[in-house]
């Protein structure tokens, strides 16, 4: 996790639930704006953490409910270009977002299409640059990347 | 996250919802929501002036309502008055596209009427 010059990055443990989803995006603002992250790039990075979080609630199977999600944030900076990366990782089922077809997930040509559901990935990849991810002792490591320019 | 409504006429409904529409808001109003909207008699404006974030879970709800009002002929449209996170959440999902989206109250509530 890379990290600005003065500040480690920031970690916090929830349980998956929605409500502790809520407590995740209320740290992710505070640690965010200590690094002196714009407003605009802490919505996105909002926008990431709620569709991550609500993938491994709803997806993620019994296991990921019972176990802890960790979560670590930390801000690059290099000649004005910065880099925020978020990392979810959660004990649920194996699921690599960052390779998931993007013709699986859609844009609906019509309401009567349109189906109550699947937009979270098509989410993520919108306001995210950059997903990676890794299965690593029985956990999903998903990394969400936000970049911006900063004046010098 | 808060929900109210006012009947403008016999015809139209408009349904506000205020605060964070993330994941726990939208569960946490899905149920009134749908009934609101259900229960309209030929059209609903749902007001997303205030709503501060817009989570897939959230358009769910959108999307489940307007669904339910064209199969009974009605018909839903939202209003974000400007509202730039709301705007942008239903243009990166191509949602504007699927249901009228206004700035303006009154072009919403004529949407209905067309």
């Amino acid at each position: 996790m890379p990290s600005s010059a003065t500040q480690p990055p920031a970690e916090l443990t929830i349980r998956g639930d929605t409500w502790d989803a809520r407590r995740a995006s209320v740290w992710l603002t505070s640690v965010a704006l200590a690094h002196r992250v714009p407003p605009a790039q802490i919505v996105r990075l909002d926008h990431c953490l709620d569709e991550a979080l609500a993938n491994v609630i709803t997806h993620g199977g019994p296991t990921a409910l019972t176990s802890p999600v960790r979560l670590q944030f930390g801000v690059r900076r290099s000649q004005g270009t910065c880099t925020a990366e978020l990392s979810v990782a959660d004990a649920g089922v194996a699921f690599d977002p960052s390779t998931y077809p993007p013709e699986r997930t859609p844009r609906p040509a019509s309401l009567a299409e349109a189906k109550p559901g699947g937009l979270g990935l098509l989410m993520i990849r919108s306001f995210s640059d950059d997903l990676s991810y890794r299965r690593s002792e029985g956990r999903n490591h998903l990394t969400i990347t936000v970049s911006w320019t900063e004046a010098a | 996250m808060a929900i109210h409504y006012e009947d403008v006429n016999e015809d139209i409904r408009r349904i506000f919802l205020s605060g964070r529409l993330d994941t726990a808001g939208s569960e946490q109003i899905a149920t009134e929501f749908a009934e609101l909207a259900e229960s309209a008699k030929r059209g609903v404006v749902v007001d997303l002036s205030d709503v501060t974030f817009l989570s897939s879970m959230g358009i769910r709800a959108l999307i489940a309502s307007a669904k339910a009002q064209q199969a009974k002929g009605g018909r839903m449209v939202l209003q974000v008055s400007g509202n730039d996170v709301v705007s942008r959440t239903l243009e990166a999902t191509g949602i504007d596209e699927l249901i009228p989206t206004f700035d303006d109250e009154a072009d919403a509530e004529r949407a209905l009427l067309d």
